[in-house]
């Protein structure tokens, strides 16, 4: 029985090959993807990284924008740090790409990782968001010197945020402080299990002030709202919902910070295939589903291609560390 | 009348032909998924919100809450037959479901489980629709300090949940306290307990453990004993009928486990578990009859199945009212709602009134389904124990492993799976009660987390905890419920 089922399989399984390998030379010039593509989000379902990845492939399959399937797959573990072992380990694969943004880079820097971003191929950046300060809307504060001013005076005023220390909500808050004048390592930062977590506190008065990310507060703004923003993170004002919002620049704080999102790849992946993803994602921007779901979560567009995103994650890793050596965090 | 036209209103969504549909097949999948351990609502609905995206949002909610509430109901199933829970509500439900179905009252305890658990989804759910809106304010007085004195008030349920001896209920809860501490330090960034493992650096997943000590050490210790099938019991399902008496005898634990479930669900991040824990010790202490708690009394399947349901609705009065997520699967839920395009907060009650009335009045049709659902089902599923034992032992082996690498697809988590069984065991075998280690492993995180920043708020002064109305509140009634049984056994001692 099983000789011969064998033998069926081989039947069918050598005429496919065959045209696999036709197809193949058809597209020598451009690389198309052979098989579906493992999209992995370093994370449990439900995070930021979860939810770019499923966004992004609904989006390239409803738009039918490529012939292979993006699957979306969960490795969760170590801040991301499981995952990439794992990338890492698969060396020249173009069928492997993972959703990434800052912990990418500050988790490494915290001694957490051998593996950082120079390790893997860039993609491309997609989106970003922006960090906010809140109070409640009972507060005294009215602009973000008015809380810088207070912190000169009582140290212990508690900020909390939805992340760990040293990771993107501290960083956010302690380079705002150290451009403010004070000393970065000043901040009393609290960190919540989440931004969600960080605003109840604020609700309920346990602490004086939040930093989280601005697509997570929007829904908490507006009219009859218990909280209030002091200032965001962006160059300039945001649409929507964040528009009475005023950016640090406009008080006389030169700082901005970005959580950028955006795509990597295993590790030495072909240029074609990077060119591949590249054009996709540049085109996907482009479609009806994607701004409508971007709109939906509150992301704002920020393109990069291969090339510019290595460069700005170069970048980056130069501020960070500059900051997290401020707060004696930097443990590479 | 304002709730009475705002349900009426609600009903006529959820009555929709196409909102009837989905509140069935939430549930239904909701029944399913809880059944099978490692595969929790989580990650179902992450799954699920592309298929939701295009929905209405009030169909779409309907269709999620259902799951929800679905996988809590049918976790108690595998609790009651297997000594596996399902998911991590239903871990107390093992407690007296299991020993209960050993004495061949299989049928009779599903039964009680799915009648309590019905009651508490429905009493939970008049709850939310008369005063969510005012418990938001319960649920953002609630600081650290105040979490940490709530933690400090469920710990003392080990004192009741170690039978025999007390110092051994003592140390399982602190082995359960360190295995809680593994991974990366919230507060610091420093790894503990990691021993350079990344696999370790996000901790010890809270169900590898439970099916471990519970259903691992079990099939271990049936097979110690060289369990031929000799005292199975064969055919003992038992009758589902409950008597008059046996209602009466339930009917104080599933009411008061149900408002106390509700509150316990209100609290971010308190949860479907702890309000378990909470109502089943609670039961016993109350109960004339405690000491037959953990041999099989119904009263400690009732309470902990009334409270895990009523937590599980208590945990959408943060998601809808405040627009912050309790729970990890209450984050998805958020998540799936901003991808429909609507914002839950304090403003949604008079923006999207359709989804929340919608939902709510979903919610009493849903908890009717599960009951039709799920009674008819009991005598099928239950016939699983008269699997002869070498098939059944395979089966929860099997079970076991498939759940825990379905949550992680981690050989890793396979190895800590058997390294906790074979540690059930040992407790088993030299008499440690496993319930303490449990609670404590729930418990510990939350507190020692809401310690530290309660004294990072405070500038380390501890009078934090005692200026603090409802941490005073809280803190005196945990040395009140340690007190008390200490005092009394005292007593008897001396008498």
């Amino acid at each position: 029985m099983t000789s011969l089922s064998l033998k069926r399989l081989a039947v069918l399984a050598l005429p496919m090959a065959a045209l696999t390998a036709m197809t193949t030379t058809a597209h020598a010039q451009e690389w198309t993807p052979s098989k579906s593509i493992e999209f992995v989000a370093p994370a449990n379902p439900g995070g930021g990284w979860d939810t770019l990845v499923r966004t992004v492939s609904r989006v390239i399959q409803q738009e039918g924008l490529a012939d292979k399937n993006f699957a979306a797959i969960n490795v969760p573990g170590g801040g991301g740090a499981v995952a990439w072992a794992q990338i890492a380990r698969d060396s020249g694969n173009p069928h492997k790409l993972f959703a990434t943004s800052p912990p990418l880079i500050l988790v490494p820097l915290a001694g957490a990782s051998r593996y950082d971003h120079t390790d893997f191929t860039p993609v491309a950046r997609l989106i970003t968001d922006y960090s906010i300060v809140l109070v409640s809307a009972d507060s005294e504060y009215e602009t973000i010197n008015d809380l810088f001013d207070a912190l000169k005076e009582n140290p212990r005023l508690s900020i909390g945020g939805g992340s760990a220390p040293g990771s993107m909500d501290h960083i956010s808050i302690a380079g705002l402080a150290s451009a403010a004048g004070l000393d970065a390592s000043s901040v009393n930062y609290i960190p919540f299990s989440g931004g969600g977590d960080a605003m109840t506190n604020l609700m309920g008065g346990h602490i004086e002030a939040v930093i989280t990310g601005a697509g997570e507060a929007v829904g908490q703004l507006g009219e009859g709202s218990q909280i209030r923003a002091l200032g965001v993170s962006a160059p300039e004002r945001l649409s929507g919902g964040l528009a009475d919002v005023p950016t640090y620049q406009e008080q006389g704080v030169d700082y901005t910070f970005d959580i950028w999102r955006g795509v990597m790849g295993a590790p030495d992946m072909p240029a074609e295939a990077v060119t591949y993803y590249e054009d996709l994602f540049a085109e996907m921007l482009d479609t009806d589903g994607w701004q409508q779901a971007r709109d939906q979560l509150g992301w704002i567009d920020a393109y990069q291609n291969s090339e510019e995103f290595g460069v700005f994650l170069d970048e980056q890793q130069e501020q960070f560390s500059s900051v997290l050596s401020d707060l004696g965090l930097l443990r590479q | 009348m304002d709730a009475l036209n705002n349900l009426m209103y609600g009903f006529g969504i959820a009555l929709e032909p196409i909102n009837i549909a989905y509140v069935f097949a939430g549930v239904f999948a909701g029944t399913i998924i809880g059944m099978l351990p490692g595969l929790g609502p989580i990650s179902a609905l992450a799954l699920m919100i592309p298929i939701t995206f295009a929905m209405e949002p009030s169909s779409g909610l309907i269709l999620m809450a259902g799951v929800y509430y679905g996988a809590i109901f049918g976790g108690s199933t595998s609790s009651i037959l297997l000594n596996a829970p399902g998911v991590a509500g239903t871990v107390a439900t093992s407690f007296d479901g299991y020993p209960m179905a050993k004495k061949g009252l299989a049928g009779k305890a599903l039964a009680i489980a799915a009648y309590s658990s019905f009651v508490g989804g429905t009493v939970s759910i008049v709850f939310l629709m008369l005063v969510a809106p005012l418990l938001s304010k319960v649920a953002v007085s609630f600081g650290p300090a105040e979490y940490f004195a709530l933690m400090v008030l469920g710990l003392t349920a080990v004192v009741s949940l170690s039978d025999k001896s007390l110092v051994k209920g003592l140390i399982a809860a602190v082995v359960g306290v360190m295995i809680s501490i593994v991974g990366i330090d919230m507060q610091t960034g420093t790894e503990r307990y990691t021993f350079g493992s990344a696999q370790l650096l996000d901790g010890i997943d809270f169900l590898v453990v439970a099916l471990g000590i519970f259903a691992l050490a079990e099939v271990f210790y049936m097979l110690l004993r060289g369990g031929g099938g000799k005292e199975a019991p064969r055919n003992a399902i038992g009758s589902l009928k409950l008597s008059r008496s046996e209602v009466g005898q339930i009917a104080g634990p599933v009411s008061r486990s149900s408002v106390l479930g509700f509150f316990t669900g209100v609290l971010p991040g308190a949860g479907a578990t702890i309000g378990s824990f909470l109502g089943y010790s609670m039961e016993k202490r109350i109960a004339k009859d405690g000491d037959t708690f953990g041999k099989g009394n119904i009263k400690g399947v009732a309470a902990p199945e009334a409270a895990n349901n009523a937590a599980c609705t208590g945990s959408f009065v943060p998601l809808l009212t405040l627009g912050v997520p309790g729970s990890g699967t209450t984050a998805v839920l958020l998540g799936a709602l901003l991808v429909m395009g609507v914002t839950p907060g304090p403003m949604m009650l008079e923006q999207r009134p359709d989804v929340f009335w919608g939902v709510v009045a979903s919610m009493y049709i849903g908890n009717i389904f599960l009951l039709v659902l799920n009674l008819p089902l009991i005598p099928l599923i239950a016939k699983i124990l008269d699997l002869p034992k070498p098939l059944l032992l395979s089966l929860i082996l099997i079970f076991c492993m498939i759940g825990v690498y379905g949550m992680s697809f981690s050989v890793f988590d396979l190895l800590l799976l058997l390294g906790f069984g074979l540690l059930g065991l040992g407790m088993r075998l030299f008499g440690f009660p496993a319930a303490p280690l449990i609670l404590a492993l729930i418990l510990g995180n939350i507190m020692e987390e809401s310690m530290r920043r309660a004294l990072q708020i405070s500038g380390g002064d501890w009078s934090i905890f005692i200026d603090k109305p409802i941490s005073l509140a809280l803190l005196a009634l945990a040395v009140l419920s340690l007190g008390l049984p200490l005092l009394k056994k005292r007593r008897q001692r001396a008498a």
